[in-house]
């Protein structure tokens, strides 16, 4: 038993003896993460934190209240669950309140934990920093970025028996090249559960290539084009449209997949056949928690299946109220890949179009129809007969994730792992760049 | 620029014997300046783990100065926080979160090196500056530029939140209550099908040492109520939400009761209802008069930020972005139209970002970034002051809790309201909107996005309406305005009195990495600016 399960074991018998009567789950991660921070081409900060959170829901029947503190000693621990029962206590009754899960059985993942990657250390970090740095110093070109890395326990215990545990660790880096003159800007990342898959050099080089091809870039006006999403700016949007997925603000007719006059939109054709977007903990590639907040088990999961809307999202509550099987949140996602051989495929019979490297500053505009503002940067470049042939301005956009995939016609066969996305690159049509941005 | 919601917080205050802790301290300078020492430290209310912060804070900076440090300070911060959700006619959510810890920050060889800990002992205190210490001297190696701290008095002070009703201390019921209330009066407007209420109150209590010789106890806190009503129209398909304008605050519970939330309850469902069967805008360039509530975000976006003096030079690059204001343009660009004065000031009363001393421990002030229309100041900590040349900090530093790096954080930064016109007139949004011919009023603040040197941004509202020949005529749906931050000040015409200021703020904005949260308020009063670009953000069709 973890420490964190041993933390958790002892705050339900505390809460059992403090809350007489109350159902109760406790939640904790326990974690350290590490991090370097570098930009003007040398390590400006660095952070190392090691901490435990716990989280202490106390219920009276339907009175439910939470605390969480970041102090774990039993007298810590105990004025947490006075703390959650005592506000339970006075709680008005929440019908939406479900009680805490029994012991459930969770599937098989490949480990999601690689114990050199909670080990770095500064000097590894250091390290690799000082290969982007190199590079970026032999271009003469100012470079900026950022390596965390961390690892830790997620862990839920309730007072109905569930018992639910998951390691993982983590790492991403990022780097920003930037021209001295400032009219270029290139931007490379990594994101593994292991250090060993981030490729510095390579990493290095794509954001210091792109600075360097993205420098002095030609004006282009504003409008409709064929664009080439590399997968950030693809997982960028599509962050966007999985919170788009819940059943209940379907049924209460507030959200894209609700229908006028009632009912839902699954069965429908919403996007190309080639999108399908899928939810496995168990992906080898993208190992996670087979398990959500709830401590409820999660299965695959697949709300977009050859462009067909094919599932939504239900909490318990609302699976109850629905006679519906809950699908719990989930934070990992997969959109698969299609026929495309390389990202330079995508650009083939492209008579005219752009290829956008990522999006910032990304907001909802418009929940109906999952319409989202944002801007490009770090590199956008025209394509002209199938070729790349000049860096242009950024632009703002306003466009919709639902549009993006309808309009889709190739995605490549590879995907990347952004954040907890895996996607690929993907082309789409009439992408709708609303203005111009005079930022590099 | 909003964070998830941050890990939190309350608790009681420390008591920190001051007389002990000088006795105690490892550095002279320290020393010295508890002697001057104006006046005693608030009494505590004990602490969560009951140890002496001041043997704990003394700890860190005595072992600092024998790692070889030849600047510490230590902050133990305690982050309380208290939060309901109702949905319609009950509660979905009640929590209280807190946590609790020292960071310690050191100078070695020229580099700065950071630890912190949850545990607040000494022994934790002393580990954590060894190892801050350590990766200094490691960073020391690589690091081109030696960092220098402009000069700073010793201050021995107690600063707090001005607040008559501590929140924490409120009844749940009667917050229950508040927000129930609120659904009570939405409910009763036809087409209204859903209403969301929200609470925020969160304390901020920490204890700042420094080897400059400060002892600095603060306790900060903000309130944030919230409501938002949906209408659905089921035949079409069609829902629109429309959300309260109350700004969060740093102030007690009296803020959220006294305020206009549940007068104005129905109003803003009756908003929603009308949003839905508004016509929807017809788009091109259009004068938009802008209430504070949606004015407040512009100036954060457009002035706050760029005004970062670490981002102008590049170090915020990899994520927040640069700057189009750089430091050549000090003093030389014209930002705004003449008349238009925008400042940044932590001692706004009331200001989300208020407080005595700023986390490298210099005291608060007020001073201009745009004046009259020209660029003239930025935002600065200990350690940015020398790089334009400035003898002092304007004390922007800030750490959002134990756990994280202080830096340049934005203070509240507003727009000064226009000089008293002759007559008294022509300072409100009525006055303004009845000297405008043709435009567009937006109230509330909606979507928002700029890009990364801040030139282009997008804003939505909660309400627009048409204005035709001075008066407003009819609401308006899927309406947006673009602009080019120069372009959009330098088009000021209209700028209101101090009788329409008002503090609009956030409570978590976000900036560097790991990203960290800053509350931040921004004054205004309303403003008319010219031939804005208006945007139909009507994709419904398109979409489906």
């Amino acid at each position: 038993m973890s420490q964190v399960e041993e933390t958790l074991a002892r705050a339900v018998s505390l809460a059992r003896e403090v809350a007489k009567g109350a159902d109760v789950v406790v939640r904790g991660d326990a974690r350290r993460d590490a991090n370097t921070r570098f930009a003007r081409n040398e390590i400006t900060s660095n952070g190392d934190v090691e901490e435990t959170r716990l989280g202490v829901t106390v219920a009276f029947g339907k009175r439910h209240a939470t605390a969480t503190t970041n102090q774990v000693d039993d007298r810590s621990i105990r004025a947490a669950v006075t703390r959650a029962s005592e506000m339970a206590r006075l709680a008005p009754e929440d019908p939406e309140w479900m009680p805490p899960l029994p012991a459930q059985t969770y599937r098989d993942v490949p480990s999601a934990h690689d114990p050199s990657t909670a080990a770095l250390g500064a000097g590894g970090r250091a390290a690799a920093i000082a290969q982007a740095v190199a590079a970026a110093d032999q271009q003469h070109l100012d470079v900026a970025g950022f390596l965390e890395h961390g690892a830790g326990t997620r862990a839920i215990a309730s007072s109905a028996g569930l018992a639910a545990r998951h390691d993982a660790s983590r790492v991403e880096m990022t780097v920003t090249a930037r021209t001295k003159d400032g009219t270029g800007s290139g931007w490379g990342n990594a994101t593994s559960h292991r250090f060993g898959d981030v490729d510095v050099p390579t990493l290095a080089r794509t954001a210091t290539e792109k600075a360097v091809r993205s420098a002095r870039p030609a004006s282009l006006d504003p409008g409709r084009y064929t664009v080439i999403l590399e997968p950030a700016a693809v997982s960028d949007l599509m962050s966007f449209f999985v919170s788009a997925l819940d059943a209940r603000k379907t049924d209460e007719g507030r959200s894209f997949f609700s229908k006028a006059g009632g009912g839902n939109r699954l069965g429908e054709a919403i996007a190309s056949p080639s999108i399908t977007l899928r939810s496995d903990p168990a992906d080898p590639e993208l190992p996670s928690r087979p398990f959500d907040d709830d401590g409820l088990p999660l299965d695959p999961l697949t709300p977009v299946d050859r462009g067909v809307a094919s599932a939504l999202t239900y909490s318990r509550y609302w699976a109850a109220k629905q006679g519906k099987k809950p699908t719990g949140r989930r934070d990992a996602w997969h959109l698969l890949g299609g026929a495309a051989n390389d990202a330079a495929e995508l650009l083939s019979g492209v008579a005219r179009g752009l290829v956008i490297t990522r999006f910032f500053y990304t907001r909802w505009v418009d929940p109906q129809s999952v319409l989202i503002t944002g801007l490009t940067r770090d590199g956008v470049f025209l394509v002209e007969d199938g070729k790349i042939t000049r860096p242009v301005n950024n632009f703002r956009f306003n466009e919709s994730p639902v549009t993006m995939m309808k309009n889709c016609d190739a995605l490549t066969k590879r995907t990347w792992r952004i954040g907890s996305w895996r996607v690929p690159a993907l082309r789409t049509h009439e992408f709708h760049l609303a203005s111009r941005s005079d930022a590099v | 620029m909003y964070l998830p919601r941050a890990g939190v917080v309350h608790a009681h205050s420390v008591i920190v014997d001051r007389r002990t802790f000088c006795l105690t301290s490892g550095f002279a300078a320290f020393a010295a300046a508890c002697g001057n020492a104006r006046e005693p430290l608030a009494p505590g209310r004990g602490t969560l783990t009951g140890a002496g912060v001041q043997d704990v804070l003394d700890a860190a900076l005595t072992a600092a100065r024998k790692a070889g440090a030849t600047y510490a300070d230590a902050r133990v911060v305690r982050r309380q926080s208290e939060s309901l959700t109702t949905n319609e006619d009950h509660l979905v959510e009640v929590a209280a979160n807190e946590s609790y810890g020292i960071g310690v920050r050191v100078l070695a060889a020229g580099a700065w090196g950071f630890s912190a800990s949850s545990a607040v002992t000494a022994e934790a205190a002393r580990a954590a500056a060894q190892r801050a210490v350590a990766i200094a001297q490691a960073d020391a190696k690589i690091v081109k530029r030696r960092v220098e701290l402009a000069p700073v008095a010793a201050y021995h002070d107690v600063w707090s939140s001005r607040v008559e009703k501590d929140p924490f201390a409120v009844p749940l019921a009667e917050k229950a209550e508040f927000l129930l209330s609120l659904w009570g009066e939405a409910r009763a407007v036809p087409g209204i099908k859903f209403g969301r209420g929200t609470y925020e109150a969160s304390l901020e209590w920490k204890i700042f040492a420094s080897s400059d010789g400060s002892v600095i106890e603060q306790s900060i806190t903000r309130v944030q109520p919230g409501f938002e009503a949906t209408a659905v129209d089921a035949a079409t398909g069609e829902f629109e939400a429309r959300r309260h304008e109350i700004a969060p605050r740093q102030a007690g519970w009296e803020y959220v009761a006294s305020s206009t939330m549940r007068a104005d309850a129905r109003k803003i469902a009756e908003d929603a209802v009308e949003k839905l069967k508004a016509p929807s805008v017809v788009p091109g360039k259009r004068d938009v008069i802008l209430a504070p509530s949606n004015l407040w975000l512009v100036i954060h976006e457009s002035v706050g930020h760029p005004t970062e003096l670490d981002r102008a030079l590049g170090y915020e690059a990899n994520f927040a972005g640069t700057s189009f204001a750089t430091v050549d343009k000090l003093g030389k660009l014209k930002y705004a139209a003449d008349g238009v004065t925008i400042y940044a000031d932590k001692t706004t009363a009331g200001g989300l970002a208020t407080c005595g001393y700023d986390d490298d421990g210099v005291k608060t002030q007020r001073w201009d970034l745009v004046k009259d229309g020209l660029f003239v100041g930025y935002q600065t900590t200990r350690d940015q002051a020398a790089w334009i040349g400035e003898k002092a900090s304007r004390g922007a530093s800030y750490a959002q809790d134990y756990r994280s790096f202080p830096f340049q954080r934005m203070p509240n930064v507003s727009l000064a309201p226009a000089k008293a016109r002759a007559g008294g007139a022509g300072g409100t949004i009525d006055d303004i909107v009845a000297q405008t011919e043709d435009g567009v009023l937006l109230t509330g603040d909606g979507s928002w996005s700029i890009d990364h040197q801040r030139y282009n941004f997008q804003f939505g509202n909660q309400m627009a309406y048409e204005v035709k020949q001075g008066k407003v005529t009819h609401a308006l749906r899927d309406v947006a305005y673009q602009s080019n931050t120069l372009e959009f000040w330098r088009g000021c015409d209209l700028v209101g009195g101090a009788d329409a200021w008002r503090l609009g703020g956030a409570l978590h904005d976000g900036k560097g990495e790991p990203p960290q949260s800053n509350a931040v308020s921004h004054g205004c009063p309303p403003a008319r600016f010219k031939q804005v670009n208006v945007v139909n953000t009507n994709a419904r069709k398109r979409a489906t």
